[in-house]
């Protein structure tokens, strides 16, 4: 069947694609591991070593807060387990580099906060020693991941007006500076066990990262429909419910594969525990990512230029992990708030994987992972009629 | 009955006609041209032809089946050449090849053994584990094709096969696809240069603003400029070909004498006797001859007198 070999094919591209492959597999342990950094004593140091530590020199010629935040909240003190970082004129760090003192260097330019505030691209120079190109990705990805959430942090600075201001801090530092003690006292109910801060952010974060491994997957998809081959597949024998089942079923396998990775990576390296129904965090899991490629699928049908859809998409996954709890602890907001996120297929899973995590058994989720399956598939029709009501208005 | 039937094809984009009115029919075993300038409506024509999109009127069958309105039914007895290079960049020449296959309904050892053949076809079976994105222009163009011919369609449509790559390329590639003509493979091919669908075809179609204005064989074609030579003269300077005409019409009528850019065409049965004659009145009254070139009767004569441009225009 033709469906199964487009997966695969797609399944084959993303694999080949360095940047994606880090995102999909890479990022979300390291994120995690961060945070756990973060909030202190929850690893071990061997487990640690494992990841091996490396020397970042910063030179931040930035004239706003952001640059600061990002060296010495992130690389500095975010990360000690992982990265050490020390602030240096732009001439040290070249001669440190050229004597392979260090391993990887950033320069921030003097408007990286204003570009972020502003909106638009800051051109933060990212310098490495040949040997160290893995830890080069690691530290783009961290600056990428901090610019997103702060431009994100700073649209909501300006929808929410000033008196909001305290509660909207950058994404990254709210992590380290989040307090532990709360998030534990919030999950804690009378016969459930508690949920502490770590695991909540392995579930949160979990679920943000196959939140973007959907909209990447989806923008390779609009972005092959703007190629010539997609011209060429439209008159092979596939059809376009066989399209859309091969796209659906490659994005399922990619984020199934990361939802393991995540929940395998979490459990074993920082001794995350996801509950004590294997069965109900795997059902779950699958089923969360089912109704997200369902809706990627419908996204990537409806879409048409790659362009629009890039910046719009990963604006929207993390105004989505921010109110589904991914970012902000949801128990500040009000009960009937986090009622109301749950028609968000992320805020949903999110809460009952903290469910699973406080002892909730495989029956107690069924009906959550029931809705969920339930998206997806209506996703996947809404998709399929969209497309052969187009083809039919076209042909008519 | 043909492999292809087309008729009074028409293609609206919004209110312009790239596609007028066309039509014609390809017999099992033939290989049919498609000539037309940059812009004729060509890969319009095709494009339709394959169900890419559908006419804004007309119709089109393949082997009995109606294009219009069930295009997957045809599909899969077409091989399709798309003019732009269709293939996964990041992906090996097997690989992009295993994978159109499979698009076709191929699969398992027949799949491998087409594989195969068609690495040889196209000459890249030494290359076939490296990445089409290390490939050069002529190589892409190849296996844009092998993609297009393994599940040995019973009609192959190709759209300008040949652009912009190097001559060996080139010559390759026709060779191939006169051979699987030869070998009994219907086949339809658009080109702007007349050299290779005179090579190739048997019956052609000559395209101009979305039209078909002449079709038929080469010698059909020929006749409509009753087998005239042309004479082709170029002058130093600039000069006014008006000029030019207006002294020539005593011994040639007007409509055989065409001017493109500041070249000067004279259609003629005979042009030896008539040359020394013309270059005589036209240096008599002053103009400097460049050159003087006589082309036997061709496509390019053919569709300079009928449209008064060139094709490369
Ligand atoms: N999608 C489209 N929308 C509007 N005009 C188009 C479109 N596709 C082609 N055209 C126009 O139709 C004409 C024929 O184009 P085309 O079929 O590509 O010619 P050819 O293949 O002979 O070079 C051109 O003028 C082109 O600009
Ligand atoms: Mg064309």
């Amino acid at each position: 069947m033709g469906f199964w070999w487009l997966a695969l094919k797609d399944a084959l591209l993303m694999g080949r694609d360095r940047k994606a492959l880090l995102t999909l597999v890479f990022m979300p342990i390291l994120l995690i591991g961060i945070l756990g950094a973060a909030f202190g004593n929850m690893m071990g140091e061997e487990e640690v070593a494992s990841i091996e530590k490396f020397q970042v020199g910063i030179v931040n010629l930035d004239e706003g807060e952001l640059g600061n935040a990002l060296a010495e909240e992130v690389f500095m003190k975010g990360l000690p387990e992982l990265i050490s970082a020390e602030a240096m004129t732009q001439k040290e760090l070249e001669d440190r580099l050229k004597q392979q003192k260090l391993s990887v260097g950033i320069i921030l330019p003097r408007d990286f906060s204003d570009h972020i505030i502003m909106g638009g691209e800051s051109e933060v120079k990212v310098i490495s020693i040949p040997s160290a190109s893995i830890q080069s990705s690691i530290v783009e990805n961290v600056v990428l991941q901090f610019t997103q959430s702060a431009a994100v942090n700073v649209i909501a600075m300006e929808a929410a007006g000033p008196s909001e201001m305290i509660k909207a801090i950058p994404a990254m530092s709210q992590f380290t500076d989040a307090d532990i003690n709360i998030v534990e006292e919030a999950a804690v109910e009378r016969d459930q066990k508690p949920v502490g801060s770590f695991q909540y952010y392995a579930a949160g974060m979990g679920v943000m990262f196959l939140l973007m491994t959907v909209i990447t997957g989806v923008s390779a998809m609009i972005d092959e429909k703007e190629q010539d081959v997609y011209n060429r597949l439209l008159v092979t024998k596939l059809t376009d419910f066989h399209y859309l089942i091969g796209k659906f079923i490659g994005l399922l396998f990619m984020s199934s594969i990361q939802f393991l990775i995540i929940i395998i990576g979490t459990r074993y390296l920082y001794d995350v525990r996801w509950g004590e129904s294997m069965t109900g965090v795997i059902l779950l899991g699958f089923s969360f990512v089912f109704s997200v490629c369902g809706l990627g699928v419908l996204l990537g049908t409806l879409v048409k230029t790659e362009k629009t859809f890039n910046a719009a998409g990963m604006l929207a996954t993390q105004i989505m992990a921010a109110v589904g709890g991914s970012m902000v602890p949801l128990y500040i907001f009000p009960d009937w708030v986090n009622t109301v996120v749950k028609v968000l297929p992320n805020a949903l899973a999110l809460q009952t994987f903290l469910e699973l995590m406080s002892g909730a058994n495989l029956w107690q989720v069924l009906i959550e992972a029931g809705i969920l399956v339930a998206i997806g598939l209506g996703s996947l029709l809404i998709a399929f009629v969209s497309l052969s009501a187009k083809r039919r208005a076209y042909y008519a | 009955m043909g492999v292809l039937e087309v008729k009074q094809l028409t293609k609206r984009f919004k209110d312009f006609e790239a596609v007028k009115k066309v039509s014609f029919s390809v017999q099992k075993g033939e290989s049919f041209g498609l000539l037309g300038p940059n812009g004729a409506g060509k890969t319009t024509t095709i494009q339709m032809i394959t169900g890419l999109f559908p006419p804004s009127s007309g119709s089109i069958e393949i082997a009995g089946i109606d294009m219009v309105r069930q295009p997957k039914r045809g599909q899969g007895l077409l091989g399709i050449v798309p003019q732009e290079i269709a293939l996964y960049q990041t992906m090996s020449a097997r690989e992009n090849l295993s994978f159109w296959g499979r698009m076709y309904g191929l699969s398992g050892d027949h799949l491998q053994k087409r594989i195969n053949d068609v690495l040889e076809i196209i000459g890249l079976a030494d290359r076939a584990k490296e990445k089409v994105e290390t490939f050069s222009g002529g190589m892409k163009r190849r296996v844009n094709i092998g993609a297009a011919i393994l599940h040995n369609p019973e009609l192959l449509i190709m759209d300008e096969p040949t652009v912009g790559i190097d001559p060996q390329s080139r010559s390759h590639i026709l060779e191939t696809v006169k051979k699987l003509n030869g070998e009994g493979m219907t086949v339809i091919y658009t080109s702007h240069y007349m050299e290779e669908v005179e090579y190739l075809c048997e019956k052609i179609g000559i395209m101009d603003q979305g039209e078909f204005i002449a079709s038929g064989t080469i010698s059909q074609l020929r006749e409509t400029i009753g087998d005239r030579s042309r004479i082709v003269m170029n002058f130093s300077g600039a000069v006014e070909l008006e000029r030019i005409k207006s002294i020539l019409t005593s011994e040639i009528s007007e409509k055989d004498l065409l001017m493109n850019h500041n070249e000067l065409a004279i259609f003629h049965k005979e042009p030896q006797k008539i040359l020394s004659e013309l270059i005589q009145s036209v240096t008599g009254a002053g103009f400097e001859i460049a050159s003087v070139e006589i082309v036997e009767p061709n496509l390019e004569s053919v569709f300079l007198h009928l449209t008064g441009r060139s094709l490369r225009d």
